[in-house]
């Protein structure tokens, strides 16, 4: 937009907006942080963001609390969250890789139907899908279970790997594949020696951001996770303000844990999220 | 012919099987159901008219509940035996009596697969009961599959469907037909009229598609590019595991009402319970149309809200005068890299009781309290704050990216043209805008229409479930009133639909600004 200055009432308008905003933005975030370090169970007695004395009890207690078996209740949920946040992944990224390149590199009859499909999938609610997969696990006995969850979890991983990662493959030159096509390589040698290498930072990318939604995730776990023992980090963090107990201090500890990595990894990705967001909404 | 005829064939037999399976491992389970449970009630009914017990029932008398003298808040029940009371043991009696005393009578199949029936009674007509009669049956193992029955119907179906192709192209649809119906006959004999009709229907369709020739050129067309269908597979077959088979489960789940374990098939009257209200009056927060109104108000609001601060925080961060835009686009983006569960607690922690967050900010600059799940219109606002907190960055985000695109150069054309400001914001900034934000908005308010978390975590519903959406009311009608599984799933059948129709009319709008 143009470089030239404005008027000085217009800068003021735009800062005081934008503190404006910040401070709105930022308040919340700091009374979790001051919360964390700061004692009592109550969430905020005063207005103020700073904390007026300093303790890391509620991380303490988080990390020695014991359930019904005397296991380490956050520990155990960590390992949860990651065991389960891995497993979606792995399963995700390792099933749609050739869905992506299929998608991306042939043109076929049902081509367009498929990708609809793999979109379609991806805007409804996973609630949806919630009760009748709740009937069948329960039918498996396959409630309470890191594998039943993993399955749950693969139901929106596996079409939002494909999408990204087709629309990665999309931006990969159609001209290494022809020629390697012309030298008579078959289909398969060419997507696992020339297309799958190139697309590597195109994976991590997507494997990083079904492993940020999986750990995010608290409303299929809190459902199909009732046994203290196979919590995931969400269910655990929404239980130590439940109904009965609140214990803002357990909370506000849990949250910066659970937070700090998928905020990292959030800005350092983020550019390819908002991009392959538009872009498979504008292609449907 | 005949090697069409049979491949034709084969993908009709692929299908029925699964489907006859289903239906014969769904009508076994309910005859077991069925027989342990009425096996449950008799041994019941013999207790309490003191006759002789059924065998392999374990059918007993307890007590009512009784404080423990040394620990009052646990509660001890006891067991009749011949006609002494001694201390019960036995967790699932004593459970099954707790379960009586909460709900009544308790008839159902155990979950745990082994095909036990619990039944409890009581034997008297005062409340609270005195004496429980509790019957739980022995192990029992439903039919086994009837593999006998399929390999002898399959061979039927081929041979008939064989023996038309060799008669001529008439008398191969017919024999392709006759084939599926030989598959439709055990269905039928395990009293399953509907998977029956279903087969038949489908023996029906692809006998047409084959005299439309549509047969052979789908074969054709899917020889032909068998490499990437290949690809295709190992996703696509998950998610027909995954989502196609639970959604039509889902579906059919919609048409049936659920009772401590049993289903038994209604028909439409979920949906006509839930378009017709219920019972409830138009202003009742239980009643469907409320909540599809709070759902389209809130979806309204939020993104008016998202947008309107997305793009004006956009504008503002778009002058190249303005000094720090890099660090408080960081900053502002923030909400969107905390995990919604976390904001969704915190917000309900700011707003909740008297000493919350925002109540003292409130006292600070002089205000009354406010209490703010109390009523409709605070606790929607509440839901409103919490959600725009977290979602106007996405589109600011998508804003920024948008008037990135603009050169600098047309707005220096407009104002040697004497453009005034609205002018340029009207005639540039907008026309740049809008393809980016269509498609933003039309993402954004499906993730709105279904935002369960802030709901569910900030306002939870209250006061009175007046501030549930849809997505949260049909969670409530399976997992917090009552396991009416039934209700639910014809709930999130008819947000699926509402859901469908706006995206299709949707992205038809998007399509025509982009043209």
């Amino acid at each position: 937009m143009s470089a030239r200055r404005p008027h000085l009432a217009t800068m003021i308008g735009a800062y005081a907006g934008i503190a404006l905003l910040v401070a709105i933005v930022l308040y919340p975030v700091m009374l979790v942080c001051k919360k964390a370090f700061e004692p009592g169970r109550n969430f905020a007695l005063s207005a103020s963001p700073l904390p007026h004395s300093l303790t890391t009890a509620h991380f303490h207690e988080l990390f020695t609390a014991r359930g019904g078996h005397g296991e380490l209740l956050f520990l155990r949920a960590t390992l949860n969250s990651v065991l389960i946040a891995g497993a979606t992944t792995v399963v995700g990224v390792v099933l749609s890789c050739t869905a992506a390149y299929a998608l991306s590199q042939f043109r076929f009859p049902g081509r367009k139907l498929g990708l609809t499909a793999f979109l379609v999938v991806q805007m409804f609610p996973a609630t949806m899908l919630l009760l009748p997969l709740y009937v069948i696990l329960d039918k498996l006995a396959l409630l309470n279970s890191v594998a039943g969850l993993v399955l749950v979890y693969s139901t929106t991983a596996i079409p939002f790997c494909v999408w990204t990662l087709k629309g990665y493959f999309d931006t990969l030159p159609r001209e290494l594949a022809e020629a390697a096509r012309m030298d008579g390589a078959s289909p398969w040698l060419i997507f696992r020696r020339i297309l799958l290498p190139l697309a590597r930072p195109g994976i991590a990318i997507t494997a990083l951001f079904s492993f940020m939604t999986a750990w995010n995730e608290f409303i299929m776990a809190s459902t199909f996770m009732t046994d203290e023992s196979r919590y995931t980090l969400p269910v655990l963090i929404q239980q130590s303000v439940g109904q009965h107990t609140a214990d803002y201090g357990l909370f506000a500890a849990g949250a910066v844990i659970a937070s700090v990595p998928v905020m990292i990894a959030f800005y350092a990705l983020q550019k390819y999220l908002v991009g392959g967001l538009t872009a498979g909404a504008v292609k449907g | 012919m005949i090697g069409r005829q049979l491949r034709d064939f084969a993908v009709v037999a692929v299908l029925a099987l699964i489907i006859a399976t289903a239906a014969f491992v769904a009508v076994r389970n309910n005859e077991l159901a069925a027989r342990q449970i009425a096996l449950a009630e008799r041994a019941a009914a013999a207790l309490r008219d003191h006759a002789e017990l059924p065998p392999t029932v374990n059918a007993v008398i307890v007590s009512a509940a009784t404080p423990s003298p040394r620990h009052p808040f646990l509660r001890k029940r006891q067991v009749l035996v011949g006609d002494r009371w001694q201390p019960l043991q036995d967790k699932l009696l004593y459970d099954a009596a707790m379960r009586f005393d909460r709900e009544g009578a308790v008839s159902e199949l155990l979950g745990d697969a082994s095909g036990r029936a619990l039944v409890a009674r009581c034997t008297v007509d005062t409340r609270p009961c005195p004496r429980i009669a509790v019957a739980l049956t022995s192990p029992a193992r439903p039919a086994p599959y009837p593999f006998l029955v399929i390999i002898g119907v399959l061979g039927l179906g081929t041979a008939l469907a064989a023996a038309g192709a060799l008669l001529g192209p008439v008398a191969r649809r017919g024999g392709l037909f006759a084939g599926a119906g030989a598959l439709a006959v055990p269905a039928l004999l395990w009293h399953a009229p509907v998977a029956a009709t279903v087969i038949l229907l489908l023996g029906a369709g692809v006998a047409l598609a084959q005299q439309a020739a549509l047969t052979d050129r789908i074969a054709a067309a899917m020889i032909k590019s068998r490499v990437a269908l290949s690809f295709l597979t190992p996703a696509a077959t998950a998610m027909f595991v995954l989502v196609a088979a639970p959604f039509a489960i889902g579906i059919l789940l919609g048409f049936h009402d659920h009772h401590h374990g049993t289903w038994t098939f209604v028909g439409l009257s979920n949906f006509s319970e839930i378009l017709s209200g219920g019972g409830h009056s138009l202003d009742d927060p239980l009643n469907f149309w409320f909540i599809l109104g709070v759902t389209v108000l809130w979806t309204v609001a939020n993104i008016v809200l998202h947008v309107t601060i997305g793009v004006a925080l956009a504008l503002a961060l778009s002058r190249k005068w303005l000094v720090g835009r890099g660090v408080f686009r960081m900053l502002l983006i923030l909400p969107w890299a905390i995990p919604n569960y976390i904001t969704a607690l915190i917000w309900h922690g700011m707003f909740e009781g008297e000493y919350g967050a925002i109540n003292s900010l409130l006292r600070l600059f002089g205000l009354s309290d406010v209490s703010w799940f109390s009523s409709w219109a605070t606790a929607f606002s509440a839901d409103v704050i919490a959600n725009t907190w977290l979602g106007f960055p996405f589109m600011m985000v998508v804003a920024l990216g948008a008037l990135e695109t603009i050169s600098p150069s047309l707005y220096e054309a407009a104002s040697v043209d004497g453009a005034n400001a609205w002018q340029r914001f009207r005639h540039i900034t907008l026309p740049h805008l809008r393809p980016a934000l269509g498609p933003a908005v039309a993402l954004g308010s499906i993730w709105t229409f279904n935002m369960f978390n802030i709901i569910y975590l900030v306002s939870r519903g209250k006061p009175g479930n007046a501030t549930n959406i849809l997505v949260t009311d049909a969670y409530r009608w399976a997992f917090e009133r009552g396991e009416r599984y039934g209700m639910a799933a014809a709930y999130a059948t008819i947000i699926f639909l509402i859901l469908l129709v706006w995206t299709v009319f949707g992205t038809r709008m998007v399509r025509r600004e982009e043209a």
